[in-house]
This record gives structure tokens, C-alpha cells and sequence, in this order.
């Protein structure tokens, strides 16, 4: 009798939903890509209490040593030399958009007197709302 | 003589897909970056909406000095005391200010910490504290000088 010979499977790894898993991990990143419109390397403070902070705000960065970047939340953050530039760059976004809230990006360890001088700036131009931006303690709190 | 038709295959070559996809998602992991995007609020005070002048006297007056030394009405304290110092004032007068005066050299994170504190009163002391401001130094020279 003559014996069949054993039927061969196929060695090669099934390749054929690769691509699919790919494109699948491509939409995840698509999707969850946001551009930073301030890059400014900071050491943000820390709190118990975070909220959501709305898309398109205004950006004001603050470092360690005082440096001021402001980004009307469209375009990549631009330094400016004082507190005084910020009041004018401020009083424009206001103008375009009276409710546009301002995001504070301010490292923990900066003297005050930069930052209150940002504030007033904000103050004086009719601002609404800051947000001062930060780092996670404990836990979220429920955004309101 | 027989002339061989030479046979096109009708399929899209699909095998460089993958290449393509996974070129696609280094590019995407590379340039993404987990943004931090929650912060605390802080309303301003709106010039159009009326405004009760504070008198320092009447208000709690918190002081941050450098290194995160508060004086609370000029007494020394600790963060997490500054609550139950509220806490009488506050039941007795729900709307009493509280103002919080970081000196010029203070570091912003102790600012931000005292600001944390006072604003989960309603959790820890079960009372909110609805009138805080954070005076600018221009503010303070015009109002208490």
C-alpha cells in the first residue's frame, strides 16, 4: 500500500492583518496627536485640584529665569521681551475674543514678581479666566 | 508562429503596505508628546461687575514668604492648618476674603500650593472659600498705600 505523504503546512507567520493592525495604531495616534503650541521646558508646580483645560487657550510661559513666551493658542509660542509686551499681546487675544481663557505655564521655582507682573498684565487687559497650569498630586479632580 | 500574451497581474501589490503603515506610526510616536493640559482656574475680577472694596483689616491676610514660610494674620503657620484657621471665620461670615500676598522673591509653586489648598475647603472643611484674590503688587500699592 502506498502511504500518502504527510501534507505539508505552511511555515511562514500569517502577515496578512499587519497592515490592518497598523493603520489601526495609526488612527490611535492621529487621533490622539496634539500639537503643543508652547514647547518652553518647565517644572511645572504640583496640585491636588485639575481642571480641564479648554482647547485653543492662550499660552504665557514662564521660566525659571524669568524668560516670557506667549502664544495666542494657534501658533507656536513667540518670546517677548517684558511684562509690557505681554499687557499689548494680551489686550489683542482679549479684544478678538473677550472669553478667551489664559493658560499660565510658569515653573514652580520662579520668583513671584515675574509672574504677579504676567498677572497684573492679564488683570489690565479685562482677561476672565487663567488657568495655572500643572502637574497631577494625587488625584484628578472631576473637571466642572 | 504563436505569439506568447503576456499576462499583467490585475492585483494592487499591497506588500509594501505594511512598510508604509509602520513608518506612519514611528513618525507618529516619535513627534507625539502627552501635553499637560489641566491646570487650576483663576477668575479675575471683571471691572464692569461691582466689585466690593477689601480692607486689609477685615480680609485674612496670607503672606508667603521665600521657602514657603506662611504668616497667617501674622502668625506663623503650616499649610495644612491654614483650613481650620478659616473654618470659624468662614461660618460666621461665609463670604469673608481671603487675600493671599506672595512677597516679590517667593517661589510661584508655594503661590500655587496655598491657592490649592484654599480652593478643596469645601472638601476637607466642608465650607467654600468664595471671596480669594491675589492682589498684584501694582493693585497693592494703588489700594493699601
Amino acid at each position: 500500500m502506498r502511504i500518502k505523504p504527510r501534507s505539508t503546512q505552511n511555515q511562514g507567520i500569517p502577515t496578512a492583518s499587519m497592515a490592518d493592525i497598523a493603520f489601526l495604531l495609526i488612527i490611535f495616534f492621529m487621533v490622539t496627536i496634539s500639537f503643543e503650541v508652547d514647547k518652553t521646558t518647565v517644572t511645572l508646580p504640583k496640585t491636588d485640584l485639575r481642571f480641564e483645560i479648554p482647547k485653543k487657550a492662550a499660552y504665557i510661559s514662564v521660566t525659571e529665569s524669568g524668560q516670557i513666551r506667549v502664544s495666542s493658542g494657534e501658533e507656536i509660542s513667540v518670546p517677548v521681551p517684558g511684562p509690557e509686551e505681554v499687557l499689548s499681546f494680551a489686550a489683542g487675544v482679549v479684544a478678538a475674543d473677550p472669553s478667551k481663557p489664559f493658560v499660565l505655564k510658569a515653573d514652580k521655582n520662579v520668583p513671584y514678581r515675574y509672574v504677579d507682573r504676567v498677572i497684573d498684565a492679564l488683570k489690565q487687559a479685562k482677561a476672565e479666566v487663567i488657568y495655572l497650569l500643572s502637574e497631577q498630586e494625587t488625584v484628578d479632580a472631576p473637571a466642572t | 508562429m504563436k505569439l506568447k500574451k503576456d499576462h499583467a497581474d490585475p492585483e494592487i501589490p499591497t506588500s509594501s503596505m505594511a512598510d508604509i503603515a509602520f513608518l506612519l506610526i514611528i513618525y507618529f510616536m516619535v513627534t507625539t508628546t502627552f501635553a499637560a493640559t489641566r491646570g487650576l482656574d483663576f477668575s479675575l475680577p471683571q471691572e464692569d461687575k461691582e466689585q466690593p472694596l477689601v480692607e486689609k483689616e477685615e480680609a485674612v491676610l496670607i503672606e508667603i514668604q521665600p521657602g514657603g514660610v506662611l504668616m497667617v494674620d501674622q502668625k506663623r503657620m503650616e499649610i495644612g492648618d491654614i483650613l481650620e484657621y478659616l473654618k470659624p471665620k468662614l461660618e460666621r461670615n461665609a463670604m469673608k476674603p481671603v487675600i493671599i500676598r506672595p512677597l516679590e522673591a517667593t517661589e510661584y509653586g508655594y503661590m500655587v500650593a496655598v491657592f490649592d489648598e484654599i480652593r478643596q475647603a469645601k472638601d476637607k472643611i466642608g465650607i467654600e472659600v468664595k471671596n480669594v484674590s491675589i492682589p498684584t503688587q501694582r493693585e497693592i500699592e494703588m489700594f493699601w498705600y
